[in-house]
């Protein structure tokens, strides 16, 4: 019997939260929060109710993070398969009954809110694979014929995500089943295997899958004076606001692109360029190290747990956060080419922050009960 | 108190803790890119981006497409596009309202309420960032009044914009239709189900040939990028170009088109309604179909909207009770009333339960079950041939015919010469009347047909209802030997190159004169109708026969639209006397030249109580028809005379 396994620790309510993770997330809530108010609130606005809404949003997510926490997230786990499968169905209900935005169908109108099926569905992802996952866990590694289930897991909602089309969350469905595969032993040449298709299916996905707007954007990237009416104006416009914000930025309500017209989608998915205009290269970085220790934060939880359906559910949880933080600034500055994607906890946006709170919730939840069995 | 216990000691999850390095690289890696880009844009690129976002932004600025001219049959344009000088004024740029808007109210002479009233409105309707038009056709001293004020104030600009003019303002307003700023309400409709390139603030066609033919009218919107400052303000400095140069993309002009409408004919309808002083409608279209005039009356000015009408002279055209902007012709449907019976009296010679000689009894009266079915003369005709009952328009007559068709007889032609369904004109909003069958009545009634409604639908009462464009190309049918043609308005739709796009020929709907078709009518049946119709216009006891036009012979059938059932003795005396609302309509539906018919004229006139009233306003027509189209019969008038 070794030293640690005979310490006593006191444990109280308090001590077994998160406390890393309760703090980014509380912080990164206030700068969202004071980024919207400057981005919405001016004279001339037509947003202003954005600000209150969104108020109410955060605060329902707390709610829903903090009892999520005091659940056994095994729970949610073993309710996996219930969850993902009315979250299909959602995802085809929203072909016939949808109501579209910008060319494509992605949302229910449930009267009081907006109800997006692809954000949840990345929630059911993270539990299903979670449990799916677990199953294959062994020392040998995964092989071919232990991923034919994971991947039929994240084949359907990525086809219908495509179909809608949402490009964006389609992606982001394979990247965070990429990450929690990647989390399990996984064979060499599954592996090269895996690089290999991503390789070959690029094109293919261009040549055949991508719609003409889709593949537009992809050009405008690529060649952003080419089409400076369309998308390339907004990438350009997006810039100029990031880069003109310089070290300090121009001040609280004083950025000239984010508070006139010439920022499309500036409160939702170009929520950063208010932010690096307004407070420049250190309020950036202050929000990205925020980001990271929430990250990290993730990732200790998940590295704590006490079994691989836990450290599962961080990694996942990590995965959806990194990587839609990666994909809407790494957009917005002009790194990737436009698409979706909301800021976590900053954009404006019902569905989306509440998604991100209640996986937030399930990571802390993994920690919380890391000492319980 | 528990036991901390380290329970990270299994081998599965061991190994994971290995693994969860890898995302930790990740991370860093990630936000890494993120950094060094953040540090490219905002500390190297800093000082550039930031005198470019102060200096010059580039905005997008539409270009207003002009509308394609739409003409009349003699090339005569019936709309124009002129400039326009408007002040607009961009809401979010302007420091100042109060102190703006006391020095516009000087110069436009709009008080300071009124200017802030309508910016307020157009803000709610269009959104912060539209700039809001506060005054069209500005004069020459109020622009240079207002460049001045350009140097004090800013937010304010005069654009050049189109103004859609009606050069005959009312005349042609329910056939050109009218154009509007595009509503926030239909844009959506616009974008993603027709997936047309229509952009906020865009001028789109409303109702109309405007609307129906907005795709061809509208032509390509341009976008100019004009560099402007932080406040909004026009640049010409090109010092500092982060987007190298973009080159504007040039609006293309709509299409043009031509119609079938005949001007003079146009104006000579509309002043007759005018000069009788009658409200209503009449249609007049040719052999094959092309609608020569349209004329609704009382009727709108659709420079209204060109402009931008105001709540106030609209809610004047809408609570107008004489409903002004109904296009009568095809948005409303009325019982026939007598202009049925020759479409019955067709059937019964095509059916064999009449020839042209056979002489029927037509008392004052007749009995039916336990009801009695008047003539509306009171003494009845006595034995006459069916010529003589189109003549006279003998109720007891066709009484009789319909009880002895029966309704689906008498459908199957009356369809055919479509009667009941939408004739397919190029407007929209058309409805389709109705032809009730047995059928029809059982299933959407629920109830059996009634033997006594054969005698009401047979002198087009009942559940009978016709729009005029309907009754009107029907009649065409009946004189150019059974085609019903699609009427329509467009000919040829061409760009300013003379290339023509649409090019629309007549279209044959239905031939009645094919002898494989159920609803097959012989040239001798029509022939027999025609001389009805004739003696209708021409005969001793025509009820038209008071209105000839010299040396030109029509033909053609009278008829009342009842508004409501009335008791017997009610429908000799009181229509006068009522409430005008409550009054009947009358029905005059003629052709002409009677031995070779080029042109059919049917005139509505509403709560006129009775045919007489239209009678008039058809021959005005015909005269003006004939004075243009056979001038040689005008002066052979004139040499009789001598």
């Amino acid at each position: 019997m070794n030293y640690t396994a005979l310490q006593v620790t006191r444990k109280n309510f308090f001590t077994r939260l998160n406390l890393y993770l309760i703090f980014s997330i509380f912080s990164i809530n206030v700068i969202g929060l004071l980024n919207l108010y400057s981005a919405t609130t001016n004279i001339a606005s037509h947003l202003q109710n954005v600000f209150n809404t969104q108020i109410m949003w955060l605060g329902i997510g707390w709610v829903f993070f903090m009892i999520i926490s005091l659940i056994d997230y095994r729970i949610f786990v073993r309710l996996a398969p219930v969850l993902y499968i009315l979250n299909i169905i959602a995802l085809i209900a929203v072909m016939f009954i949808g109501k579209t935005s910008y060319g494509a169908q992605r949302w229910i109108d449930l009267g009081f809110f907006r109800y997006q099926p692809s954000e949840t569905m990345k929630l059911a992802i993270i539990l299903m694979l979670s449990r799916v996952l677990v199953r294959y866990n062994t020392e040998r590694g995964l092989g071919f014929k232990d991923l034919i289930i994971p991947a039929i897991v994240l084949l359907i909602p990525f086809a219908l995500t495509v179909k809608q089309p949402d490009l964006g969350t389609a992606l982001l469905i394979v990247m965070i089943g990429g990450a929690m595969i990647l989390a399990m032993k996984v064979k060499r040449r599954v592996i090269i295997a895996g690089v290999l298709m991503a390789v070959i299916a690029g094109p293919l996905a261009w040549q055949f899958g991508l719609k003409p707007y889709q593949k537009n954007r992809v050009l405008t990237f690529l060649y952003p004076n080419k089409d400076p009416r369309g998308t390339g104006y907004n990438s350009i416009q997006a810039r100029i606001a990031v880069g003109s914000g310089q070290l300090l930025g121009k001040g609280f309500q004083k950025g000239t692109q984010s508070q006139l017209e010439f920022l499309p989608e500036k409160h939702t998915d170009f929520i950063f360029c208010v932010l690096s205009e307004e407070h420049g290269f250190l309020g950036g970085m202050a929000t990205l190290g925020l980001f990271a220790i929430l990250l990290i934060a993730a990732l200790q939880c998940s590295f704590l747990a006490k079994d691989m359906t836990g450290a599962l559910l961080g990694v996942g949880v990590f995965a959806m956060v990194l990587f839609h933080v990666f994909v809407n600034i790494g957009m917005v500055i002009g790194l990737l080419p436009i698409v979706g994607v909301p800021l976590p906890l900053i954009s404006y946006g019902g569905s989306s922050n509440l998604s991100m709170m209640i996986a937030l919730g399930w990571a802390s939840s993994v920690y919380y009960h890391k000492d319980m069995f | 108190m528990r036991l901390h216990i380290d329970y990270h000691d299994q081998p599965s999850l061991r190994g994971f803790q290995k693994r969860i390095k890898l995302f930790y690289f990740l991370l860093i890696f990630l936000f890494a890119g993120l950094t060094f880009r953040l540090i490219y844009l905002q500390i190297i690129q800093g000082n550039e981006l930031y005198a470019f976002s102060e200096k010059n932004l580039l905005k997008e600025i539409r270009v207003q497409a002009p509308r394609g001219i739409i003409y009349d049959r003699d090339q005569n344009p019936l709309v124009e596009n002129l400039p326009n000088f408007a002040l607009t004024l961009s809401p979010q740029f302007v420091q100042d309202l109060d102190a703006l808007t006391k020095e516009l109210e000087k110069i436009i002479g709009m008080s300071q309420k009124e200017i802030k009233q309508h910016i307020k409105k157009r803000m709610i309707l269009n959104g912060p960032y539209r700039p809001v038009i506060v005054k069209n056709f500005l004069s020459r001293g109020e622009i240079i009044q207002i460049e001045l004020l350009k140097i004090e104030y800013q937010g304010i600009n005069i654009e050049e914009l189109i103004f859609r003019h009606y050069i005959q303002d009312a005349l042609l307003a329910h056939v050109l239709g009218y154009t509007g700023e595009v509503s926030a309400r239909e844009l959506p409709r616009l974008q993603e189900k027709k997936g047309l390139d229509i952009q906020q603030g865009d001028i789109i066609g409303k109702r109309g040939l405007e609307e129906k033919f907005n795709i061809y009218l509208q032509g390509d919107n341009g976008t100019s990028f004009v560099k402007v400052d932080a406040k909004g303000q026009q640049k010409l400095s090109d010092s500092i170009s982060f987007l190298g140069h973009i080159e504007d993309i040039n609006a293309v002009p709509g299409l043009n088109v031509d119609t079938t409408l005949d001007l003079d004919l146009q104006k000579a309808g509309y002043e007759a309604f005018v000069k009788h002083e009658r409200q209503g409608t009449l249609v007049a279209i040719n052999k094959q179909g092309e609608i020569l005039a349209l004329v609704n009356y009382p009727s709108f000015d659709p420079n209204l909207f060109s402009k931008g009408i105001t709540v106030k002279e609209w809610s004047a055209l809408i609570n107008n009770p004489s409903k002004p902007l109904r296009n009568r012709a095809i948005q409303d449907h009325h019982p026939p009333g007598s202009t049925f019976k020759p479409i019955v009296a067709l059937a019964s010679l095509q059916e064999e339960k009449l020839r042209e000689n056979t002489l029927v009894y037509a008392p004052s009266t007749f009995r039916f079950g336990r009801r009695t079915y008047h003539d509306h003369t009171r003494t009845g005709q006595g034995y006459i041939t069916v010529a003589q009952a189109i003549e006279m328009s003998s109720n007891v007559f066709f009484y009789k015919q319909g009880l002895e068709l029966g309704v689906d007889t008498i459908a199957k032609y009356a369809k055919a010469l479509g009667i009941g369904k939408r004739t397919g004109i190029d407007l929209l909003g058309e409805v389709p009347g109705l032809m009730p069958t047995t059928e029809w009545k059982k299933e959407r009634i629920g109830e059996p047909w009634q033997a006594g409604e054969n005698l009401s639908t047979a002198i087009g009462q009942g559940f009978v209802l016709t729009t005029p464009i309907q009754l009107a190309s029907a009649y065409m049918a009946i004189g150019n030997g059974g085609k019903v043609y699609r009427p329509h308005i467009v000919k040829r739709v061409y760009d300013n190159n003379n290339n023509t796009v649409l090019s629309v020929s007549p279209e044959l709907v239905k031939d009645l004169s094919d002898k494989t078709k159920p609803y097959y009518i012989s040239e001798e049946t029509l022939k027999v109708v025609r001389k009805g119709l004739y003696r209708v216009a021409n005969g001793e006891r025509g009820t038209a026969r008071w209105a000839k036009i010299p040396n030109f012979e029509i033909a053609g059938k009278t008829g009342t639209a009842q508004v409501r059932g009335f008791s017997a003795s009610e429908i000799y005396q009181s229509c006068p006397k009522r409430p005008f609302a409550q009054r009947h309509h009358g029905w005059y539906v003629a052709f002409g030249p009677y031995e070779e018919p080029e042109m059919t004229v049917l005139v509505l006139t509403e709560h006129s109580c009775s045919s007489s009233k239209s009678v008039p306003i058809v021959k005005d027509f015909f005269q003006e028809y004939v004075k243009k189209y056979h001038p040689q019969l005008v002066t052979q008038k004139e040499e009789s005379k001598k």
